[in-house]
């Protein structure tokens, strides 16, 4: 089973269900200033979702099919990607989110007819509005003409652990971006091998378990924690 | 398949059997085997696992990467047909305050195409629980009665397993169960820090088998440790009757399946005697009589319960002269606790893939302590385990973006574990199933209302539950990833765990229960249940290999009667 197969929804039911950055220390709870001085506003209201079907409770499994229509502009379909590109970079094991073509899964996600990705469309269109005007303030020029330094400082302020008030819906966006980001790549071919997946290959007799170097490994952690083999 | 189904409308079926699940199944392949002429309903439409499940397709070749959605509530590919927790035009209610959840597919071998397949068996302690601690009522049968069964259906269905030793916790004799397959490395974690606890950890009890099962009809093969089992599986590895009991009941030419036949009563032929049943064709509409000498439900622990409540001629329904019809309800309790271990982080990879599900689980061990009143809950939990190589959880990652989160994702891929209670509810007064005096389905039958209320019992059992897991996490250096809940907060909604018993629960005399040891009901001779509604008590235990067993022993009873001329 591929970490989606058997894990997606698991980590998908995790991310609607958990409060994030749970691991804030007492101590930063006050928050984090962002390092500019203005902020602009969350957008106050977003069109309504054009009129969109589900695939029912009973489609064909053997030929999936996404059955509603995808709302992002090309503009903000651009910013996704280079989003992406920002958020899971290409380097040596794997090319960038964005490059891959995971923003058209963002996009085929907020565009869901469905409870769980109609939030998350408030989120992330209210984001990438968010995002162009705070550019703009801030440096004069869309998101996607900034410098790369300067799109490195906004997304910096969009990643702290503890926000300051007027910043936790700007964060809130990102949160959802990059797990949408992190949920889109990993479940692709090119993710699983970027993280060491080895899997979904049929196979027969009995299931072999650990390798001798995971055992080997294993017998370490014990060690560690002071257990005894049992 | 070798002859002709049996034609109803030429040769009057000795039986019908409503539902074609767990109990429907076992009810059609032990009666067309000992010869019995079967008449099968089903409510759902006609499913064909070989041609419809895509068992090797990626997530991401699914809408929305396969996450859960009301269409598809386990995910796209899941086997789940027509249904979920809500099924078009079948709706059903609830009292005011109530939470309860009804999960519900409409498809031939009902749940039984996409359940989990954790089949532990049930001990002495969970036939007789009032003797026990003063609570409910005893069965009125001990787990004597059942293990032969057990022992059978275990070799029927093919489980795989290991012993258990563990009081409460009845070993399978030899031969009855398969070799399990080996641990995976954070179950070997959990094993060692559990143990070191004085918490066992034992070899989980599957319903996938790991040794082939050779048959001229339906022929099994040994599960090949690739797939998700929830989607259904092609090859018959894992159980599920529309691989198994229902093409080997039909090719004894005795069984007829008709499928999209929503049953909505059962017709009487005389006081005390069942004449047949009434059903829906959910495709026309029409409306259909069909008669039989003997009537099994097996529609699921509701469904029987309101097809009993919706026929007969008095508000109080069909077999329900002890009031106890719809009363009794319950489900198992949940939870589920998850932590970030970093002596997992960056782990060697190999293939975690296993079969489906857990290699092992935590029992319930503290019937000593319970006896000794330290406890401040009555009967047990379990914990069903999981952690595997993958995608993490969000909890899990930092807030961070670029090189870094991907080295967090690598890092975290496989350092997640996380354990899931599974506990005893004990029946209460305030938890029933009603017909709804103002809602009908689309077919215009009355549909079901529910109240449901968890008691201090199952809210303490789970602020014990996470006290363990929490110390057990601690144990191992773990960051705990779940949010600071109160009980009431962190305990699952009725019904949601899906082992949904009692509801027309068996007893030893008329005045107390809905039918006898062998699911006959007391009022109606000829009519019998075969689901969890018969059962006098729930578990920690998942239910279905007892309904599996108490199936079997229903139906050779009842064909026992058949050969010795009681329905001549
Ligand atoms: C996701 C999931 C995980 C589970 N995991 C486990 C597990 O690990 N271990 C375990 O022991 N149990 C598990 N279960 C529970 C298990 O599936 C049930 O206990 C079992 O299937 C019950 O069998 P049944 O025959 O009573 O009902 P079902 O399998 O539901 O079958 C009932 C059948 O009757 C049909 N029916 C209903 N009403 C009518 C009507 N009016 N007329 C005609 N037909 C009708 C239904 O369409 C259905 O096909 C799980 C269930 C689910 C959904
Ligand atoms: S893991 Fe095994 S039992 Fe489950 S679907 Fe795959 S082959 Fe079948």
């Amino acid at each position: 089973m591929t970490p989606s197969r058997r894990e997606t929804l698991q980590w998908m039911m995790a991310a609607a269900a958990l409060p994030l950055a749970r691991w804030t220390p007492p101590a930063m709870a006050a928050g984090h200033p962002p390092p500019f001085t203005v902020v602009v506003d969350w957008p106050a209201a977003l069109p309504p979702p054009p009129p969109a079907q589900g695939y029912g409770r009973d489609p064909d499994l053997m030929a999936p099919k996404v059955t509603w229509p995808l709302i992002l502009s090309k503009a903000q379909r651009a910013t996704v990607d280079l989003l992406g590109d920002l958020i899971l970079p290409a380097d040596e094991r794997s090319p960038g989110a964005g490059t891959l073509g995971v923003g058209a899964f963002v996009d085929e996600w907020i565009s869901a007819p469905y409870p769980t990705q109609r939030k998350d469309r408030e989120q992330v269109l209210g984001g990438l509005i968010w995002l162009e005007a705070q550019s703009r303030a801030l440096h004069g020029a869309a998101f996607a003409a900034i410098t790369p330094a300067q799109r490195a400082g906004l997304l910096d302020a969009l990643t702290v652990t503890a926000p300051v008030a007027m910043m936790a819906k700007p964060v809130a966006f990102m949160d959802t971006l990059r797990h949408l980001f992190v949920l889109g790549f990993y479940s692709l071919p090119e993710g699983k091998a970027d993280m060491g997946f080895i899997g979904d290959q049929p196979t027969p007799g009995d299931y072999p378990g650990p390798s001798p170097e995971a055992l080997t490994h294993f017998a370490a952690i014990l060690a560690a924690l002071g257990l005894a083999v049992s | 398949m070798t002859a002709a189904p049996f034609d109803p409308a030429a040769t009057a079926a000795d039986v019908i059997i409503v539902g074609s699940g767990a109990a429907g199944g076992m009810a059609a392949y032990s009666l067309t085997k000992a010869g019995l002429h079967c008449l099968m309903l089903e409510a759902g439409r006609d499913y064909d696992p070989q041609a419809e499940v895509n068992m090797f397709a990626p997530e991401s070749d699914a809408p929305l990467r396969g996450a859960s959605t009301p269409d598809k509530p386990f995910g796209y590919f899941d086997a789940t047909v027509g249904g979920g927790w809500e099924v078009d035009g079948e709706p059903y209610t609830m009292r005011e305050g109530t939470n309860f959840r009804w999960y519900r597919s409409r498809m031939l071998g009902g749940r039984t195409n996409h359940w989990g397949r954790h089949v532990p068996r049930w001990g002495p302690y969970d036939f007789k629980p009032f003797s026990r601690d003063g609570l409910g009522v005893d069965w009125p049968i001990g787990y004597d009665d059942v293990a032969p069964f057990y022992d059978r259906v275990e070799r029927m269905i093919g489980v795989n397993g290991g012993r258990i030793e563990l009081e409460n916790h009845p070993d399978s004799p030899p031969s009855c169960l398969m070799p399990p397959p080996k641990p995976r490395v954070p179950e070997m974690l959990l094993k060692a820090t559990c143990e070191s606890m004085g918490i066992p950890v034992r070899t989980a009890h599957t319903a996938v088998i790991t040794r082939d099962m050779p048959d001229k009809v339906a022929p099994r093969s040994a599960c090949f440790n690739a797939t998700p089992c929830t989607r259904g599986c092609t090859i018959g590895a894992m159980f599920q009757t529309t691989t198994s009991f229902l093409p080997m009941a039909k090719a004894t030419g005795n069984l007829t399946i008709v499928t999209d036949a929503m049953v909505s009563r059962v017709t009487m032929a005389g006081a005390g005697r069942a004449a047949g049943v009434e059903y829906v064709d959910r495709k026309t509409g029409a409306r259909h009589q069909v008669n039989a000498r003997a009537v099994i439900l097996a529609a699921g622990t509701c469904e029987t319960t309101r097809l009993l409540l919706n026929s007969g001629d008095g508000p109080a329904g069909l077999a329900n002269a002890s009031g106890q019809l719809g009363r009794n309800l319950t489900d198992s309790t949940g939870a589920s606790f998850r932590a970030y271990v970093p002596a997992l982080a960056d782990r060697p990879r190999y293939n975690e893939d296993g079969i489906g599900g857990q290699h092992v689980y935590i029992p319930f061990w503290l019937y000593e302590e319970q006896k000794r009143g330290e406890l401040d809950f009555a009967r047990g939990y379990h914990f069903e385990i999981g952690g595997r190589f993958g995608i993490p959880p969000a909890a899990a990652l930092p807030r961070v973006w670029g090189a870094g989160l991907k080295k967090a994702v690598r890092t975290a891929s496989g350092a997640t574990i996380g354990m899931t209670l599974r506990g005893e509810m004990i029946p209460n007064k305030d938890t029933y199933c009603e017909i709804d005096p103002g809602v009908r389905d689309r077919f215009g039958i009355p549909v079901l209302r529910f109240a449901f209320r968890w008691s201090q019992h199952e809210l303490n059992q789970v602020a014990h539950g996470r006290r363990t897991a929490h110390a057990v996490f601690k144990r191992m250096n773990a960051t705990i990833l779940d949010p600071e809940l109160p009980p009431e907060k962190l305990i699952t909604a009725g019904g949601e765990i899906i082992h949904e018993l009692g509801s027309a629960r068996m007893g030893a005399d008329a005045r107390s229960s809905v039918v006898d040891s062998y699911g006959q009901t007391w009022d109606v001779t000829n009519l019998v249940l075969m689901d969890g509604a018969i059962f006098a008590s729930g578990a920690h235990k998942n239910p279905t290999l007892t309904i599996l067993a108490l199936a079997l022993r229903a139906s050779e009873r009842l064909a026992a009667r058949f050969k010795s001329g009681a329905f001549a």
